[in-house]
């Protein structure tokens, strides 16, 4: 029999504090729909996403319902598309590109990761098809992100990759300028890409991963900084220690309720369950923000001195509590700080406390990187590689995944404001300082060397 | 001993229910008499509502003495407190009520106190043979909560079952929540009960 203040304490975390399973994202293999004919690729992709995929919507909402938790998100994650491009050129990558959009829509599904290239150590044809395709497919379809693996510890850093990535950033931009080059919010560009991520815009199915997987996100901060904000009001003088144990019991019960969900959805549609993400994400909701358990820990201004400190307790704090919940811990499981998706975060950029040189030194502890950060449309291209390059080199060093999603609004200047409206949210544009200092950098090409995995100082 | 009753011919088992005003030593006293008896305690159980305590035993009692002897010994050593008791004796195993593939689930209902919502809402599951297995219910200043933790039978479904609770709650001034077990268990034990979660 269960405690009455056993449920009562669920409850809480459900109705006040609005606990959800982010997202469930259905990993499925593609590469057996190859071939010559790029009409047929697009059947054969279409009718494999239909049959793995055609009740995952159904699914999570009954089961969502029978534990009274909603899932607020339903995604697809395909193993890499550039693998489908080898031997075709642009015109097959918007071809496929369209398939998937129109296949999500079908689907119910709001956006499908995989668009993919991995080219941390160099690239193929297919890999090549598909960058060069990224400012058309990115403009044309709504429900395709796209990623690209551009460095690894293993590998190193592809600068050459990066270059052209920063040449190609303005271009997508620039096609979606009406919406203040909203299409490179579903680009991101990784070190150590985790094969397993069910978030959104870098999700996809990578190698070692079954034929099709169940991975879920748990929660958003909201129930964090609810957690956090409460113990504050309730209980006496409280140390930060005490703060990171509060941290790390709602973690637990987060990615409890995740996984039980996680599980039985796989079952019901009778593929293996992949893995829980433990990652806090934010959305642009009041309250579901990152920057407000900052701020519940007493961090008063984001970017303030104390705010890494922070960052790196609340990180370590929510993987102790989401490990000891599951054993089935993966993906990025790390504290995103999706800068326009997360109220505080923009906040604190538009109100100048956060800037982009503090960002950066906070995504050393915590996943996943620059994400949605809005920097000035003429910010040069060998300028936006070496901010690639920089985040990718905090990655690589530390044997981590760390990204980028880098948006420069055509047009727009330090301190404008830029709206993408619904999950992507608003920011005001970051200044980015030296601009146009890196370009010889960048220039040289060719790879950095994968680091030394000792003298780790 | 007769193995599908647990009786024989020199024991008996009872139901022996005490209610009182709660106060230290009641289990003690009880358990006491049962003891001076020749008697046995096989399984027990105890809850306090606003003050009021109430008692459940299985007790095993050699057969020659009356129901009503035990009743007044347990009244006895209550006197001070003013025990209520009621003994019954058990006549056979107590089945289980129902079907082994019924699920558990947890009811929550919060909302303004108005006489006969626990009537209106224990009535509903009553018609549809929905067993419940604890109950929990308080008011505080105008506001109610109810909990209750139900075995609800295969045929019925959940989210019609939710749809009638959540109308019954619209017009009672209620908001209902018709969640199954295992999210509870999962949010708040170490270890996950599995077996429960059906493919």
């Amino acid at each position: 029999m269960l405690r009455t203040d056993v449920i009562l304490s669920t409850i809480q975390m459900l109705q006040a504090e609005h606990l959800d399973v982010r997202t469930v994202t259905m990993g499925i293999n593609i590469s057996d729909c190859a071939g010559p004919d790029v009409t047929l690729i697009c059947r054969k992709l279409k009718q494999k996403l239909r049959a793995k995929a055609s009740r995952l919507v159904e699914t999570c909402n009954r089961i969502g319902h029978k534990y009274g938790v909603p899932v607020t998100h339903k995604r697809l994650a395909i193993s890499p598309a550039s693998v489908l491009l080898e031997g075709h050129g642009s015109q097959a990558a918007r071809q496929l590109a369209e398939a998937l959009d129109e296949a999500a829509a079908e689907l119910g599904i709001d956006l499908i990761g995989g668009f993919t290239a991995l080219v941390q150590k160099g690239m193929t044809p297919g890999d090549r098809v598909l960058l060069e395709s990224l400012p058309e497919v990115l403009s044309s379809t709504g429900r395709v992100c796209a990623s690209v693996n551009a460095a690894s510890t293993r590998a190193g850093i592809n600068i050459d990759a990066l270059r052209r990535l920063g040449e190609l950033l303005p271009q997508i931009a620039e096609r979606t300028a009406d919406r203040d080059g909203f299409g490179c919010a579903k680009l991101v560009v990784f070190a150590n890409i985790p094969e397993d991520n069910p978030f959104m815009a870098g999700a996809y199915l990578g190698a070692g991963e079954p034929e099709a997987v169940v991975n879920i996100g748990v929660s958003g901060p909201g129930v964090v900084s609810s957690a956090v904000r409460r113990r504050i009001e309730t209980s006496g003088p409280l140390t930060l220690g005490e703060l990171a144990e509060e941290i790390k019991i709602t973690a637990f019960r987060v990615a409890r309720a995740g996984e039980l969900i996680g599980r039985e959805v796989a079952a019901e549609l009778n593929v293996p369950f992949g893995i829980v993400d433990l990652s806090l994400a934010p959305t642009p909701q009041v309250g579901d923000s990152f920057g407000e358990i900052l701020k519940a820990l007493g961090v008063e201004k984001i970017g303030a001195p104390g705010s890494t400190a922070a960052v790196a307790m609340l990180n370590d704090a929510v993987k102790k509590g989401g490990m000891f919940a599951s054993s089935s811990v993966g993906g990025l499981s790390g504290a995103f700080l999706p800068v326009a998706e997360d109220a505080a975060l923009a906040d604190a950029v538009r109100q100048g406390h956060l800037s982009l040189e503090k960002l950066e030194a906070m995504t050393s502890v915590c996943s996943v990187g620059l994400d949605m950060v809005v920097i000035p449309g003429d910010t040069p291209p060998p300028t936006i590689a070496a901010l690639m390059a920089d985040e990718l080199a905090i990655g690589v060093i530390n044997n981590k995944t760390t990204s980028t999603r880098l948006i420069p609004a055509p047009g727009k200047k330090p301190g404008d404001m830029v709206e993408f409206g619904g999950l992507f949210g608003a920011s005001a544009v970051i200044e980015v300082r030296n601009a146009a200092c890196s370009g010889t950098f960048i220039e040289f090409g060719g790879r950095i060397p994968p680091p030394i995995h000792s003298l780790t100082n | 001993m007769n193995p599908s009753n647990g009786q024989s011919d020199d024991a008996r088992r009872y139901v022996l229910n005490v209610v009182a005003e709660d106060r230290p030593g009641i289990v003690a006293v009880t358990s006491g008499a049962v003891v001076r008896m020749g008697g046995n305690i096989e399984a027990c159980s105890q809850t306090v509502v606003r003050g009021y305590f109430t008692l459940i035993m299985i007790v095993c009692l050699p057969a020659d003495i009356e129901v009503s002897a035990i009743r007044s010994a347990v009244v006895d050593v209550g006197s001070k407190g003013g025990f209520d008791v009621v003994v019954r004796p058990i006549h056979g195993v107590a089945l289980p009520a129902m079907p082994s593939e019924s699920e558990n689930f947890i009811i929550t209902a919060f909302g303004e106190d108005r006489p006969g919502t626990i009537f209106r809402f224990t009535s509903y599951l009553s018609d549809k043979g929905i067993n419940i297995v604890d109950l929990y219910g308080d008011r505080a200043d105008d506001r109610f909560v109810l909990i209750s933790q139900v075995q609800i039978p295969p045929q019925w479904d959940l989210e019609m079952l939710q749809a009638d609770l959540e109308h019954m709650g619209t017009e009672l001034g209620f908001t209902v929540q018709v969640q199954h077990e295992n999210v509870f268990v999962a949010t708040n034990e170490l270890r996950l009960r599995r077996e429960r979660v059906k493919p």
